[in-house]
This record gives structure tokens, C-alpha cells and sequence, in this order.
């Protein structure tokens, strides 16, 4: 092959390539921001544990600060998402992951709010007194679920619908640990009605940490539909799988 | 060259006595021009076969043996089996050597991975995989941020300056510090190093938090001791022991200061990162800092304080009051009597400087580098005596670390010294705004 047969197609090939290549960037940038988002949310929901775990105040009341910063990325990247639809007017594997990103940074911020509220939660508890058990229980739900949120957003990073799934699988194993969680509170209550208030605010941590699972357990769906354009929500695990084993 | 010569040479030779021939022939037939055109015809058919055989051995090299030809056509197989060779021996070298290259960089302790000018992983040895949980099938390509996701690692990821690593901490199964630090080469290729600080971490941690602890919890028993000691002093009863309870109570005395600069120090070491604070009126604190020195018992006869900036400091007051006063403090107990201690505030393009100089009797220059050192002592016998607890210079520059300044030295031996506290001009908050 010799430079003169191919110059002529290659510059036109080097323009279309060019036009897509900045549509490229902008992709590539806005789903930078959803891992960037993604991360500091990830960091207030281990600030806001360690907050609650380690009956630090301060601690508590910077995330729930810190809730701000998450909402205004949240707002940016919706712009964006806007202008990209407005301007580029995407289509098939594009759209869905503007679809994707758009639905994602809900959960996001809704993890954000969660996080927001365990850390103002966290600064009121440290003042009380703490339980028998250190929290161990919170602990360890609080380990699964921040390990899901890791492992949806590492999913969505490498769009990778089979990890999507592996973690959306995680969520039952929550809502069991929840369960388990929900009736010891019960018993603590009926043993002494004296730490009523404080179980109380536990359990609100507890159906935060559930709600953050459901979360993730959202972004792994929008992943799944952004690689292969199946929408699962409201779909049994099971059927999920064995549709995207017989499909593409 | 010749060779090549020799072969054209060869070729024309050869067309020619081809041509004549053909010639001769159709001269014998009666039709010359056929005959030279028949061979003519002949020889461009014998080029056309070599032209193809060569052709079809390129195509097919790895499986094919070269074709046998003659003349020009020999010379031209036997250079392409040349350069092909010279060729395959280089590229066999460049391989091995990359091979030892990437399994020398997997064997190390530290994880490494390649990024490209967007941050892409390139490549990233098994370490790095394992720290930061990579895969090798899915993650080639992808941009290191969006793995990583830590803010403060993104942070350090657009700054600019990449000198000092970040240490960040995750959380996992257990809780880990990694230390990352990027280093550019070639043209935008950038490496990223790796190292699991877990232990420095935890070690550091405890090391604050003991010194803390035991300056707290010896401060107690001690106030009990001082207490005791001053009742003793006024105690007619005790008269005869006046002088040893004095020297106790110096002791004491000592001994708490020790322990309020420990828990200073601590204080200032508990947050890490810089500070960001409010204005603080510096020209304001700096003309009380002389009558802090004309306060002491014994001072030196000359304090003179100038002035030459109205600017205030973004920082924590506690912490640049204590750093002056340290130095100013210093100054005072080493100067004598007769002696002038300079104390000047200014600001410049570089930023702000709070500096004292001292007609004292200097620091010999092996002992600077050391100077700040917790209870570093140029002459323990002298320093004793003046009751420093030998934590004021380590104090003064932990202050100023913290507020991204640094603290220079200049001393003459037997010549008096200057303290020097340089803040960055990030930091100024002009009172008056420049025209």
C-alpha cells in the first residue's frame, strides 16, 4: 500500500474521525465528573461510618456539610448531559449513556442525602452513650454496602454488565443483614425502654445503609442497560441473567 | 555500488546481445523487426516469471525459500534476505530487552503503573494491580481517575506540582494508606508509583498520640508538686530548706514548660494538610511582641520593632503568636544585657517576613541543619541554665509548615543571629490594595 493510493480517503476519514473524536471528549469528560461525584460520595459515606463508628462529632457534621458539593455536581453534570443532548443530538450507544448518567447522578445525590444524614446523625449519637456492641453490626452492613458502591461505580467505570450483576446480586444479602438488624433493635427497645431514643437513630442509620444499597443496586441496572440496552428494572436477577446470556 | 554496476552492465550486456540476436535471426528470415521484437517479447516474459516468483515469496516469507535467480534478479533476493534478517535480529533484541524491562519492574516492592497523556493506564506491574484492585483484561485504556477515586487523589491528580506524594486512606477489608506519587518523563508520559504506607501511618499516629497522651497525663501530678512546693516556700517552718525548695520549684517550673510545649506541639501536629483560618492582625501582634521582651526579668537594653507593612496573614493566630514569641523569646535569653535584639515585619512580591536578629553570641554552622530538632541543644550545659525546654524551634517550624511558610537561619559565630519566617504571598490579605 502506497501513500498516494490511500491520501485522498484518509483526510476525509481524518475529518469525520476529528468531528467524532471531540464528541468523544465530551462523553468521555461528563462520565469522568459521574466517577469524580462518584468518589467524593463514596468518601462521605466512609467519613460519615468512621464518624458514627469512632463518636466523632466534627467528623459527622463536615459530612453533612460536605452534602453540598455533591448536590452541586450533581446539578453541573445534569447541564452538561443537556447541552449534549441539545447540541450533539446522540444516538443509540451514545444515548443511553447520556439516559445512563443522567439517571446515575440521582442515585448519586440520593446516596449523597443518606450519607448527609448519617453524619448528622453520627454527631448527635456521639454525644450519647455508646452501645455495648460498638456498633459492630452497623460496621460490617456498613462494609457490604460502601464495598457495593465501590463495585457499581468500578462497573460503571469499566462498563462491565457482568460485575453490574454480580453487585446488583449483593442487595439481597443487604436487605437479610437489615432484617436481622431491624428485629435486634426491637428486642434492645423491649429490654430497656430507656434507650429508646438512641435505637431509634440507629435504626434511621440502618434504613440509610439499606437505601444506599438500593441505590447502587440502581446504578448497576443503568450500567447493564447502557451496555446492552435491556432495561431490567423491575426484572427478577434470574431472568436478568439468563437474558443476557442468550443475547448479545 | 560496483557490484551493482557491474550488474546493470551485465543486464545491458545482456539485452543488447539479445537484440542482436533476434536481429540476426529475422535478418536470416527476412523480417528484422520481428525477430528483435520476438526477443525483446522473450525477455521482458523472463523478467515478468522473476518478477513473480520474488513477488510470491514476499507474500509468503515465513513459510517459503527464496527464489533461485540469476543476475539482477539473484543480487535483489540476496539483499531483501539481508535486510530481513538484520531486521528480525533487531527486533528479537528489542524484545527481550522489553521482556527483562517488564519483569523487572513486576518483581519490585512498590506498584508502578504507566499513564498517558489523559491519564489512560498504558501498562501497570502485578503490585499495582493487587493495591488497587486492577485487572489486566478490563482496565488497560482506562482513565486512572475513574478507578481511583479518592477525592484527594483526583486533587493531586490536576494539580500541577506533583513533588510531594498524597497519602490516602481505604477502606476495605481493612483499612490501608496508600502513597501515591506521580513522576513525569519522555514527552507526556507520566508514571505512577505506589507504596503501601500503612504501617508509617499507624506507627506516626501512635508516636502523636503518646506524646500527647504523657504530656497530658503527667501535667496533673506535676500541678499537685508545684502546688506543694510553693506553700512550702512561705513556710517559716521550712526556712533552713529555703534554698533546695527554690531550686525544686525552678524544676517544677521547667518541667511544666516542657510539657505546655510538648502540648503545643502536639496541638499543632493533631490536623494534617494546611490551615486556612482568618486575617490576623500581624503588625498589631508584632508591636506587642516588644514589651513581651521588656517583660522579662532580665532583657537585653535595646528592643527595637519596625513596622514596614500594614499587611495581615490568612492563618490560625494561636499559631503565628507562638512561633514570634518563640523567636523573639529566644533572642531575648541568648542576647546580653548590653545587647539589641531587631525585631521587622515586611512584605515583598515573595510574600510576607517576620524576621529577629540578635547581637547574642551566634551559632557555630555545623549545628543549623540540626537547629529545629526536637531538644536539640548547641550548648546543653548553657541552655539548661536559661531554662528553654528545647521545643521553641520545632514549634516555630511546625507553625510555619503549617501555614506553607519556612524558617531560614543566618548566624555568625560570635557575630549574632537572624530568624527569618518567610510566608508565601498566598497567604498576605492587603489591607490597602495595591495600585
Amino acid at each position: 500500500m502506497s501513500g498516494a493510493h490511500t491520501a485522498r480517503p484518509m483526510e476525509t476519514a481524518d475529518l469525520s474521525h476529528h468531528i467524532s473524536r471531540r464528541f468523544n471528549e465530551d462523553l468521555e469528560r461528563v462520565r469522568g465528573k459521574v466517577l469524580v461525584m462518584g468518589g467524593l460520595v463514596e468518601q462521605q459515606l466512609a467519613n460519615a461510618l468512621s464518624a458514627l463508628i469512632e463518636g466523632d462529632s466534627k467528623l459527622g457534621v463536615a459530612v453533612a456539610r460536605g452534602d453540598l458539593e455533591v448536590n452541586g455536581m450533581e446539578v453541573a453534570i445534569d447541564e452538561e448531559c443537556q447541552r449534549i443532548l441539545a447540541t450533539r443530538a446522540p444516538a443509540a450507544g451514545d444515548l443511553r449513556l447520556i439516559v445512563a448518567i443522567i439517571k446515575t447522578i440521582t442515585d448519586l445525590e440520593r446516596i449523597g442525602d443518606e450519607g448527609e444524614k448519617i453524619g448528622y446523625i453520627a454527631s448527635r449519637l456521639a454525644a450519647m452513650e455508646r452501645p455495648a456492641d460498638q456498633y459492630r453490626e452497623i460496621k460490617h452492613l456498613g462494609r457490604i454496602v460502601s464495598e457495593m458502591l465501590h463495585e457499581a461505580l468500578n462497573a460503571f467505570a469499566r462498563m462491565d454488565s457482568e460485575a453490574a450483576l454480580r453487585v446488583a446480586r449483593q442487595d439481597r444479602v443487604v436487605d437479610e443483614e437489615y432484617e436481622a438488624i431491624h428485629r435486634q433493635c426491637i428486642t434492645f427497645m423491649m429490654e430497656d425502654p430507656r434507650s429508646i431514643r438512641r435505637v431509634l437513630d440507629v435504626m434511621w442509620v440502618v434504613r440509610a445503609l439499606e437505601r444506599i444499597g438500593d441505590h447502587a443496586k440502581n446504578i448497576c441496572e443503568y450500567v447493564i442497560y447502557m451496555v446492552h440496552g435491556k432495561d431490567v428494572r423491575h426484572t427478577k436477577l434470574e431472568d436478568v441473567e439468563r437474558d443476557l446470556r442468550v443475547g448479545p | 555500488m560496483i557490484s551493482g554496476t557491474g550488474g546493470f552492465l551485465h543486464v545491458a550486456l545482456r539485452i543488447v546481445t539479445a537484440v542482436a540476436l533476434g536481429a540476426l535471426l529475422g535478418w536470416f528470415a527476412g523480417h528484422v523487426w520481428l525477430g528483435v521484437c520476438g526477443a525483446l517479447g522473450l525477455y521482458l516474459a523472463w523478467n515478468l516469471w522473476h518478477l513473480r516468483e520474488l513477488h510470491f515469496w514476499l507474500q509468503h516469507r515465513s513459510v517459503a525459500d527464496p527464489p533461485d535467480a540469476a543476475g539482477l534478479w539473484g543480487e535483489v533476493v540476496a539483499q531483501v534476505v539481508r535486510l530481513h534478517r538484520r531486521k528480525r535480529f533487531h527486533k528479537e533484541r528489542l524484545t527481550r530487552l522489553f521482556r527483562e524491562l517488564r519483569r523487572s519492574t513486576a518483581a519490585m516492592p512498590d506498584g508502578v503503573v504507566m499513564l498517558d497523556p489523559q491519564g489512560e493506564i498504558i501498562w501497570f506491574n502485578r503490585k499495582a494491580g493487587e493495591m488497587l484492585d486492577l485487572s489486566r483484561r478490563a482496565d488497560l485504556g482506562l482513565r486512572i481517575d475513574n478507578l481511583v477515586r479518592h477525592p484527594d487523589f483526583v486533587q493531586y491528580l490536576r494539580r500541577g506540582d506533583h513533588s510531594s506524594p498524597v497519602i490516602v486512606r481505604v477502606d476495605g477489608a481493612q483499612e490501608k494508606h496508600l502513597a501515591f506519587q506521580l513522576i513525569s518523563y519522555g514527552e507526556d508520559q507520566r508514571l505512577l508509583m505506589l507504596r503501601d504506607v500503612t504501617r508509617e501511618v499507624r506507627l506516626e499516629q501512635m508516636r502523636k498520640d503518646f506524646v500527647a497522651n504523657a504530656s497530658h497525663e503527667l501535667r496533673s501530678p506535676l500541678t499537685v508538686v508545684a502546688g506543694y512546693l510553693e506553700n512550702f516556700g512561705t513556710d517559716p517552718a521550712l526556712a533552713e530548706l529555703a534554698g533546695p525548695i527554690a531550686e525544686m520549684r525552678r524544676q517544677t517550673d521547667r518541667m511544666t514548660r516542657i510539657i505546655e510545649d510538648l502540648l503545643e506541639l502536639s496541638r499543632f501536629e493533631a490536623a494534617d494538610g494546611p490551615i486556612k483560618g482568618a486575617p490576623v492582625d500581624v503588625p498589631a501582634m508584632v508591636s506587642m511582641l516588644r514589651k513581651d521582651v521588656l517583660a522579662r526579668p532580665t532583657h537585653p537594653a535595646r528592643v527595637e520593632v519596625s513596622i514596614e507593612s500594614g499587611d495581615n496573614l490568612v492563618g490560625d493566630e494561636a499559631m503565628i503568636q507562638s512561633a514570634f514569641f518563640n523567636l523573639v523569646d529566644n533572642a531575648a535569653k541568648y542576647t546580653p544585657a548590653d545587647g539589641a535584639v531587631f525585631i521587622r515585619w515586611w512584605t515583598d512580591e515573595d510574600g510576607g517576613h517576620f524576621s529577629v536578629r540578635d547581637t547574642g553570641p551566634g551559632i557555630p554552622s555545623e549545628h543549623l541543619p540540626r537547629l529545629t530538632e526536637r531538644f536539640y541543644r548547641v550548648d546543653p550545659g548553657r541552655s539548661r541554665e536559661t531554662g528553654g525546654s528545647g521545643l521553641g524551634l520545632a514549634i516555630v517550624k511546625h507553625a510555619l509548615y503549617r501555614h506553607g511558610g519556612t524558617l531560614s537561619i543566618d548566624s555568625v559565630d560570635g557575630g549574632g543571629s537572624t530568624f527569618t519566617c518567610h510566608f508565601p504571598a498566598l497567604r498576605l490579605w492587603r489591607r490597602t490594595p495595591l495600585s
